[in-house]
């Protein structure tokens, strides 16, 4: 049942991003058409690809860092911390229940509208790419698993239901900022997720295998985080 | 039967409990045989530990008035020696009653009997009970 | 008879800074009785049970729940098997109805008794759809008391359990702890409410400024704590009837009174001594022996 409680916690959150996302997919699909040069060589599609999935990593990540706002800080907050404290679970096993939802959320809110947006282009006869798809979602979500554990610690170290969410958008900020910066490219995961380096930059495609390896190398990061959060959470005093 | 356990008296509710339990047996109130609430719903009834009631009637056994048949309940066993005291308690209550018109007659008040009463008990238990 | 005390502290402490909160505890709360924990706001009732349950680290000493350690993460989990944990400040899930709710909670406890759901449920009037945000306090604390009460746990812990209730509300909560009671379970619970106390209790323990400072059963405290109120034609000095067992002396011109817990015949003898021409003897509530011990030092 902590799945349960895990769905009811983020539920009203996952739906809004989620259709707010939809909305904004297929807007970008059926609208930028004005936006592309035509007979030039920036075809419509790559450069609609490019620049919808451009809008959906930043509302991705924001979207993912209110989702993962919560846990024993905030129901410290709330009150029912003791409650939920005083039942046979481990601490250990509420965050990785919260990791597991909160991930299989994140997830979806990446993929539906990716799929949402192909479906679109090939409802409206619009060229797509399946491939293409493919790599900039793997982008979106390996680099994207960075930010969903920075709002995880960030959850698990600030008290407070408010203060927690103006720090996390407070710490993506700094991130962007820091790391966006022509010289620390090759450390923000910002870029890593828009494929900067990957993009070609007359054809809006993205070219070269999908490189697997920083990928992983994101996602290890991530789990790292991941651990350091639960840790921290194990040695809480509530 | 109708119990009360007061907070104010300084005599554990267990001894109170079986303070009403043998009055009962020696008015009348209660007879030979009669059973008694189990402890659980005579605790509920009163609102205290079911330890207390518990207490109350295996002491109670112990002294032989009541007898604690498993799953049945606790009922209550007169001996024929112990039907004497209600004859007892009855007279006593009559002398009682005539030492209490005695003081009245020499100007004390009720509260002040009671006092008297109350020094004069707790002190023969606390000698008593060496 | 079962004699394993189902709390057990060994010196426990918790240090806040330079503040003790809790200091070098020894209490043990013995299985199938109603024990009472007294104290001040502030004198560490909250942080004891905290410890006990896991949300909180002792700085120093040992405890053990139901035979379980409590600073081993693994025991801690599987204590809390059998314990239900109920605080005037705990809060439910607001988004929740209360069906929701109980379906939740009973889905980690395989000993979750329907019958004491539903007699609860319908002896609460609590409405089973309606979202736990818009119950009113009242309301809340029962569900919260049904929740511990259904889950037919080996413990309760209960902290100031009848904040929050009318005066049925609370008679009808002693009427479901002695019935817990009955059925096996024991019960630790801490409040303010001395009358609540004095009716149901077995046991009480009662701590003052993170110390112990009486650990015991309520049927010795009523038979020996005595208030003893004397007059003398020539007061003695009070140092001369101070001796074991007398708690306090206050003398106002020529009275003296003394609060004694134990050798109250001593005490009468020795005053006896220096001829008093009136001695009265009289019980002492739980209320004055609390107010007493907390007001010293």
């Amino acid at each position: 049942m902590l799945w349960y409680k895990a769905w009811l916690e983020t539920r009203a959150r996952f739906l809004i991003s989620l259709v707010g996302i939809l909305f904004l997919c297929s807007y970008i699909v059926l609208h930028l058409e004005q936006e592309a040069v035509p007979g030039t060589l920036r075809s419509y599609y790559n450069y609609v690809l490019t620049e919808g999935y451009g809008m959906l990593v930043m509302v991705w990540v924001l979207a993912v860092t209110l989702l993962m706002m919560g846990g024993l800080l905030r129901e410290h907050a709330l009150g029912s911390a003791s409650f939920t404290l005083g039942l046979p679970v481990s601490r250990r096993r509420l965050m990785m229940v919260r990791v597991g939802v909160g991930a299989l959320e994140a997830s979806a809110i990446a993929i539906i509208p990716t799929a949402a947006m192909c479906l679109i282009a090939s409802i409206w006869g619009k060229p797509f790419s399946l491939s293409q798809n493919l790599f900039h979602l793997v982008l979106l979500l390996a680099g994207g698993a960075f930010f969903f554990a920075i709002a995880l610690l960030v959850s698990s170290l600030v008290p407070g239901e408010y203060t927690a969410p103006v720090v996390a958008i407070g710490v993506l900020l700094l991130i962007s900022v820091t790391l966006g910066d022509q010289k620390m490219r090759l450390f923000s995961p910002l870029e890593f997720m828009l494929g900067g380096e990957y993009l070609n930059r007359s054809s809006s495609l993205l070219v070269g295998p999908i490189p697997w390896v920083r990928a992983v190398l994101w996602v290890c990061l991530a789990a790292l985080l991941t651990w350091t959060a639960v840790r921290v959470v194990d040695r809480k005093e509530f | 039967m109708f119990f009360k356990l007061n907070t104010s008296i300084g005599q554990p509710f267990y001894v109170q409990l079986m303070q009403q339990i043998r009055h009962a047996a020696e008015s009348g109130a209660l007879q030979d045989g009669d059973q008694l609430p189990g402890i659980r719903t005579l605790a509920e009834e009163l609102v205290v530990s079911p330890n207390t009631v518990a207490r109350a009637y295996s002491e109670l056994e112990h002294e032989g008035l009541l007898e604690l048949r498993q799953g049945s309940g606790a009922f209550l066993t007169i001996k024929r020696r112990a039907r004497g005291l209600t004859e007892r308690v009855q007279a006593a209550s009559r002398k009682v009653e005539d030492l209490i018109h005695e003081l009245h007659q020499e100007g004390l008040q009720d509260n002040e009997i009671w006092r008297l009463f109350e020094t004069a008990l707790f002190h023969r238990a606390e000698i008593g009970a060496e | 008879m079962n004699t394993t005390p189902v709390i057990e502290t060994i010196g426990l402490s918790k240090t806040y800074g330079k503040t003790d909160a809790v200091c070098e505890l020894n209490m043990r709360v013995m299985p199938n009785c109603i024990t009472a924990f007294l104290g001040l706001n502030g004198a560490g009732k909250t942080t004891t049970i905290k410890m006990l349950l896991g949300m909180i680290r002792p700085s120093g000493g040992d405890a053990k729940v139901l035979g379980r350690q409590i600073d081993s993460s693994d025991e801690s989990v599987e204590l809390r098997r059998s314990v239900a944990y109920v605080s005037e400040s705990q809060r439910l899930y607001d988004y929740m109805t209360v069906a929701q709710m109980i379906r939740f909670t009973q889905s980690f406890y395989p000993a979750w008794c329907v019958d004491t759901e539903k007699t609860l449920l319908r002896m609460y009037e609590l409405p089973p759809n309606r979202k736990i945000k818009s119950l009113s306090k009242g309301m809340r604390r029962k569900l919260a008391l049904l929740l511990a009460f259904a889950r037919k746990p080996d413990l309760l812990i209960l902290d100031e359990p009848s904040d929050g209730l009318d005066p049925v509300g609370i008679e009808q909560l002693l009427e479901t702890l002695v019935s817990q009671c009955s059925t096996g379970t024991s019960i630790f619970f801490s409040s303010h409410q001395i009358a609540e106390v004095e009716r149901v209790a077995d046991r009480v323990c009662m701590i003052h400024k993170g110390r112990l400072v009486m650990d015991a059963s309520l049927d010795d405290v009523r038979a020996s704590y005595r208030q003893i109120d004397l007059v003398f034609n020539a007061l003695p000095d009070e140092y001369e009837l101070r001796m074991p067992g007398v708690e306090r002396i206050e003398s106002r011109g020529h009275q003296v009174r003394m609060i004694v817990s134990a050798n109250v015949e001593s005490v009468i003898e020795r005053a006896r001594a220096y001829y008093p021409s009136s001695t009265e003897v009289s019980p002492v509530g739980l209320r004055e022996i609390f107010l007493d011990r907390v007001k010293e030092n």
